[in-house]
């Protein structure tokens, strides 16, 4: 197998692992990096493997007694573990499976499938309460799109500039998840402002989730929830407000 | 009045809180909470966001205790990268405010070089070694490496603290992470 190598001869992929696990990168590029990470077994083993050559600096880090209190609250949380990842599952795969036909009719279409599929949309207008808040930028380092994202209700706002528009690809927003590994959004609609409101079980994961990314896929497919197959093309670090 | 739990004891008691077993998922709690925090907190230096981190982390280990696989990582590794990455996140979100508490006053937190018994979750050797390859390095690399790992920051914070251009800190860290890989492959 051949590894793409610079003329210093060294591993690219190998460095970026390394950069990934040690968390150097800048939000762009480490959206980008954790994409790979979905997608390319391979890249991903290199990451853990950075993970557990790295972990032993943590020795050197002494240890804090927590108060008393962060048990309870954490035994509070706990839930079946099972029955919480299914939910996710059934609404990634009920979200990829009702998008299929829809965006192969047309782009437009998509305003309607977000709607249609999650709650009633609300009319684009100025986001209130916001929280979260993202701009994604193109590689060229051009803005694409501002989210808008407020966790205590799921209302998610999204607003493309030009720079989306005219491609015959359909953006796909993913959310990039602090342990790494993306989740599919869903199809959005590149040209215009839309508004939508995500189910809890989402919410709850675009909540903690670290950054934003969008790629482009092909007109009428839709990739598995947790790997883009299309380029990803923008990302943007999630800001607290 | 952490409980000393062998690499082999936890990842067992990991393995069985993937299986919904609260008391062991209590055990890894009381076995790892500490060193956890450290992590967290030598990121965040505020207490309370850094417990907060750490409460989101047992969830998250709760919730993904099924999916560790003591083939292919060592459990406290695991555990660490969870916290560390959560805490990184948290910084990076702007939730912390980082310039109110500097480093320097969170002076319990420092670490000392020389870990203590109690401290003995990983398996010495890979440790050892760890520091070995980090000392083949030339200081500011291996400094930069260290700090990048303990305190979360990116390319961009280290350079502007070492007052070096962008481009070369990335040069150091790139290189200084090959040198490392080979030495602990050798």
């Amino acid at each position: 197998m051949t590894k793409p190598t610079d003329i210093d001869g060294v591993d690219n992929d190998q460095v970026l692992a390394g950069e990934l696990a040690l968390r150097v990168l800048s939000p762009a590029e480490e959206a980008s990096a954790r994409a790979r990470e979905a997608q390319e077994p391979v890249f991903a083993a290199h990451v853990e493997a950075w993970n557990e050559r790295l972990a032993g600096l943590a020795e050197g880090i002494s240890p804090v007694e927590p108060s008393p209190w962060v048990w309870p609250r954490v035994e509070a949380g706990l839930t079946a573990p099972a029955a919480a990842n299914d939910n996710n599952v059934v609404f990634w795969r009920r979200w990829a499976i009702g998008s299929t036909g829809l965006l192969a009719a047309s782009l437009a279409a998509v305003v309607v499938l977000l709607a249609q599929s999650v709650s009633a949309p609300v009319a684009p207008s100025a986001p209130m309460a916001v929280t979260r808040v993202a701009t994604l930028t193109l590689e060229s380092g051009a803005a694409a799109m501002t989210i808008a994202y407020d966790p205590g209700t799921g209302e998610l706002y999204l607003a493309p500039t030009e720079a989306m528009a005219g491609d015959v690809r359909v953006p796909h927003l993913w959310l990039v998840m602090p342990e790494g590994g993306v989740q599919l959004v869903g199809a959005i609609d590149g040209s215009h402002t839309s508004r939508h409101s995500l189910p809890q079980s989402l919410s709850g994961l675009a909540g903690q989730a670290q950054a934003v990314a969008v790629s482009m896929e092909a007109p009428g497919h839709t990739p598995a929830p947790n790997k883009p197959d299309g380029p990803v093309v923008a990302s943007g670090e999630l800001q607290r407000l | 009045m952490s409980a000393i739990l062998t690499r082999e004891e936890l990842a067992t008691a990991l393995g069985r809180a993937g299986q919904g077993d609260r008391a062991a998922f209590r055990s890894v709690y009381d076995a790892t909470s500490a060193k956890l925090l450290g992590v967290t907190l030598r990121i965040l230096a505020d207490r309370q966001l850094a417990e907060d981190v750490l409460q989101d982390t047992y969830l998250t280990v709760w919730k993904k205790a099924a999916s560790f696989d003591a083939s292919r990582a060592s459990p406290i590794t695991w555990l660490v990268t969870i916290a560390r990455n959560r805490a990184i996140d948290r910084l990076r979100s702007g939730g912390a405010m980082r310039q109110s508490t500097p480093i320097d006053e969170t002076v319990n937190v420092i670490a000392d070089d020389a870990p203590s018994p109690a401290q003995a979750l990983e398996t010495g050797d890979d440790v050892r070694r760890l520091n070995e390859c980090i000392g083949q390095l030339d200081d500011r690399t291996g400094g930069a490496i260290r700090t990048a790992f303990i305190e979360g920051v990116t390319y961009d914070a280290l350079a502007v603290r070492e007052n070096v251009p962008l481009g070369t800190m990335k040069s150091w860290i790139r290189r200084g992470l090959m040198r490392l890989r080979a030495c602990l492959e050798s």
